[in-house]
């Protein structure tokens, strides 16, 4: 269960690859027991944070703290505090899954006897004791993943930070890695995950944060996030009969305009609308169509989804990017099969 | 028309790497300065053309040693790149046949062969001016027998990459295929010649797939190992015919084997014996002396992990592998100490020793680049870097277990060849000084060699750029100062021969044993000071690598 205590505390973190910034004074707390969801587009910053966090990387500026040690001054501490699992296996040959968990558990100064022990805890917490005597260069991709997070596991660290863990895995195994992840959660691990399968993320994290163009765009629950984020909320008009669906929808479209999106679903009586309406042309709309005689059951937001949340987040790094470059970006945007193109 | 296809796309990447520009301009160089080496000082043309002869005869030997280093590199990893970026999936989906695949691969190589011999016509050319060289006899002679050993090792270097999984083993092999056939086919002839036994006669026999010979009978040489017995068999011919049984059947392998089964390599579902009946735990532990298949045992706390692991993942470094490596090394002592015996009654102790520093030093060159050239740029291409940088594990700590699992295995190699020298002190005792020499020689080398391919590995990302290099840096340095000492009367006085000597652990070694040749030299302590500093200076060189590419960024 989450608690109040901070274990990963990121302040002003910058990172400049010389007039490539990297990362811009990003800033975010993580408590214990969360699962934050670490999501971007490519080239975001994400990577480059995650880095800095497992101490393969240095910050420009700023700072970054993992359960009180200092992610640059206290390297040997934080190694013993995090379990990395990169987006690349990272596989030796010829050798059986047991003696590859074998080496990094010695690698972790982990007695023998206690290794053992360990290496049987985490092949049996990731389901993967059946495979402890396969070749590694010789398991699907799905088998290593497991075998990865099984390695992440074995110092039994309080942070786990996993780079795109779901990445190739089919339907089932993606299920499972879920579980895994959430029973790890439950244990009282904080875990950091990054993922392009946004729905995937959306059922196991608890917190989102978006980065794009090297800045945190946002951070929160999964709510919290698209409400900040969606330039457009989605509202539901339902009526008790159909029979003047079609006069309520030219209605609507009147009082909200013509850069409103309107669906119309007459099996259900209901009138979609996307729009960027403000709270009191919402209202007043409610009110005209009650007083013009339409009979409502129900006027209600439906939530936003993380990809969109996600896509506006990377039109919103665009934009800047492209103000930043002085000249005028056009940028194709996709989403859930509708495209749009972002002018600045 | 489908091997252009490939032809064209082959060799077109071929060309765009600066690896081929760098090999076709050092190859070009590096013949250009064999014939300045070799050409006349007086201004007099001899009118014999013995003088030309000899220029014509080092520029052969020259093109032959270019061939068997740079050729094997490509058609060995062409495929095994292929297979592991899964483009040869696409080929063979293509309509490409089997046939077009491989024919365009040979042509491609063939073209860039084409392209490596374009590179030495210079130099010939300057060679013939000189006069002395047949056009027809010699120079085409010359050009379409490499053009025939180059198609040899394609086909060879082929054959490997059907089987490796990775370029490294694949380079290894192939190195190790065309080192076999090349030069150790000759040195059993050398022993057994003249004698009537079927040894004898299959030493000969054995003589004739080798390449060296042939060559050195088109360019009128006295026949290699010949040692004045009289050769009734037309070692070209021989040649030739073994290399068309080569080209052929391996052909036809390799088109055989080019298919998806390349691809459905078999998952290995982990037997082990700890898991079996009782009965064939039992029958295991009569059978094995260490069973491959037990379970490992974790590793002791006082091991270095990553130097056991180093020996773990090595296809050869299990244990029982490891065994059979001191088993095969107490044979090929036995054969050492057989020969030294033999041979020493023929030829004396300097040039028996001789023999065996040359064959150590040469196991040394071919095994090192293997065992240290993939240290660092393999880790860094698996990932494994990474994950090793997020351990507690110090750079140094990584360090020293990978070089100790190098230590190990070649000190393996060098011991098996103690009881040669033993039986060398024997028959010549006040030699026991000299042997102590040559064995800190032969130390020297293994460490240079080491730290050499392991300094090199930490400047590339990929194994097998890293042991390409590897082998061509160890075979320059301990080949190149030889070259300087064949031409030690002319060009080259006696001092610069001296000093070139010492930077080469093999020279000293030879020196001290008082092999003929070197017996004029005094490269000895001094090789070993230039040795002790070579090292020195790889060790810093390679701690700052390490240091550099494991810090945070």
């Amino acid at each position: 269960m989450p608690s109040q205590e901070p274990v990963v505390v990121i302040r002003d973190l910058s990172k400049h690859y010389g007039e490539f910034i990297a990362l811009d004074r990003l800033t975010l707390t993580l408590e214990r027991g969360n699962i934050l969801g670490f999501i971007g587009p490519n080239g975001a910053g994400k990577t480059t944070t995650i880095r800095i966090l497992v101490g393969l990387s240095r910050p420009t500026s700023g700072s970054a703290t993992i359960a009180g040690a200092d992610c640059v001054r206290d390297l040997h501490k934080v190694r013993r505090l995090v379990g990395y699992m990169p987006d690349k296996f990272g596989s030796y040959d010829n050798m059986r899954v047991r003696e590859y968990l074998d080496f990094f558990g010695a690698a972790f100064g982990i007695r023998r006897r206690e290794r053992q022990k360990r290496i049987a805890q985490v092949l049996d917490l990731t389901n993967a004791t059946w495979m402890q005597d396969r070749f590694v260069e010789s398991l699907s991709h799905g088998m290593q993943q497991r075998i990865g997070l099984a390695r992440t596991l074995l110092h039994n660290p309080e942070v786990l930070i996993l780079d795109e863990p779901a990445n190739g895995l089919d339907p089932e195994a993606r299920i499972e890695m879920r579980e895994i992840l959430l029973r790890l959660a439950s244990e009282g691990r904080t875990l950091i995950v990054t993922s392009h399968i946004l729905p995937e993320l959306s059922r196991i994290c608890n917190l989102v944060a978006i980065v794009a163009g090297g800045k945190l765009r946002a951070m929160g629950t999964l709510a919290e996030v698209t409400r900040e984020l969606s330039q457009k909320q989605t509202i539901e008009i339902q009526f008790l009969n159909a029979s003047r669906l079609e006069a309520a929808s030219q209605r609507v479209q009147q009082i909200l305009g013509q850069e409103t999106e309107l669906t119309i679903s007459a099996a259900e009586s209901i009138v979609r609308c996307r729009t960027s309406a403000g709270e009191e042309k919402l209202s007043g709309l409610l009110r005209t169509l009650i007083t013009e005689g339409f009979e409502i059951s129900q006027f209600r937001e439906v939530a936003g989804d993380l990809e969109e949340a996600f896509i506006s987040a990377a039109r919103e790094a665009d934009a800047e990017r492209a103000a930043a470059s002085g000249r005028s970006a056009s940028a194709p945007v996709s989403s859930k099969g509708v495209a749009a193109e972002v002018t600045v | 028309m489908g091997s252009i296809v490939i032809i064209e796309r082959e060799l077109l990447a071929m060309l765009r790497s600066r690896r081929t520009l760098a090999i076709l301009t050092a190859v070009a160089m590096t013949f250009a300065a064999v014939v300045i080496l070799k050409w006349p000082t007086s201004g007099i043309v001899d009118l014999s053309g013995s003088q030309a002869r000899l220029v014509f005869h080092w520029l052969t030997y020259a093109m032959m040693t270019a061939t068997l280093l740079i050729i094997p590199v490509f058609p060995a990893t062409s495929l095994v790149r292929e297979v592991r970026g899964r483009t040869l999936e696409l080929l063979l989906n293509s309509p490409l046949s089997r046939t077009s695949i491989f024919l365009g691969k040979v042509g491609a190589m063939m073209g860039f062969v084409g392209m490596l011999l374009f590179a030495t016509l210079p130099a010939m050319a300057c060679c013939y001016l000189m006069g002395g060289v047949s056009l027809s006899k010699d120079v085409l002679q010359v050009y379409s027998f490499l053009l025939v050993v180059s198609l040899e090792l394609v086909v060879i270097g082929l054959l490997v990459g059907t089987w490796c999984r990775s370029t490294e083993a694949a380079l290894r092999w192939s190195y190790g295929i065309t080192f076999a056939v090349a030069v150790v086919a000759i040195f059993p002839n050398y022993f057994l010649q003249g004698g009537a036994s079927i040894f004898a006669d299959a030493a000969g026999w054995l003589r004739m797939i080798s390449p060296i010979p042939a060559l050195m009978k088109i360019v009128s040489v006295e026949s290699l190992g010949g040692t004045g017995i009289m050769e009734y068999r037309d070692v070209l011919r021989w040649y030739l015919f073994f290399a068309a049984v080569v080209i052929i059947g391996g052909a036809v392998v390799v088109i055989s084997r080019l298919s998806h089964a390349l691809l459905d390599r078999s998952r290995s579902q982990g037997l082990i014996t700890d898991d079996r009946s009782a009965s064939v735990k039992a029958a295991r532990r009569v059978f094995f002396l260490i069973d491959p298949q037990k379970r490992s045992a974790g590793i002791p706390w006082l091991l270095n992990p990553v130097m056991v692991k180093e020996f773990r993942s090595r296809q050869f470094g299990r244990l029982h592998w490891l065994l059979r490596l001191v088993a095969g090394c107490a044979v090929m002592s036995l054969m050492l100490t057989l020969a030294t015996t033999v041979g020493t009654i023929d030829w004396g102790v300097e040039s028996i020793g001789g023999l065996i520093i040359i064959l150590q030093v040469a196991l040394i060159v071919l095994l090192t680049p293997g065992l240290a050239g993939g240290m660092i740029a393999g880790e860094i291409e698996s990932g494994g870097w990474n994950l090793l940088r997020v351990t507690p594990m110090t750079a140094g700590g990584i360090l020293r277990g990978k070089l100790i699992s190098v230590c190990i295995t070649l000190a393996l190699l060098l011991c098996a060849t103690l009881p040669g020298y033993g039986i060398i002190m024997l028959i010549k005792p006040v030699l026991r000084e000299q042997v102590v020499q040559v064995l800190i020689s032969l130390v020297m080398a293994a460490f240079v060699s080491m730290l050499m391919s392991a300094t090199i590995s930490s400047f590339f990302r990929t194994t097998a750029a890293a042991t390409t290099v590897s082998y061509a840096t160890l075979i320059l340095m301990f080949a190149g100062p030889m070259l300087i000492w064949i031409n030690r009367d002319a060009p080259f006085g006696h001092d610069l021969v001296e000093r070139t000597l010492m930077l080469n652990p093999l020279a000293a070694a030879l020196n001290a044993m008082r092999t003929p040749g070197f017996e004029s030299y005094e490269l000895i302590p001094a090789a070993w000071y230039t040795a002790g500093a070579l090292c020195a200076a790889l060790v810093v060189i390679l701690y700052v690598r390490i240091w550099r590419i494991s810090r945070a960024d």
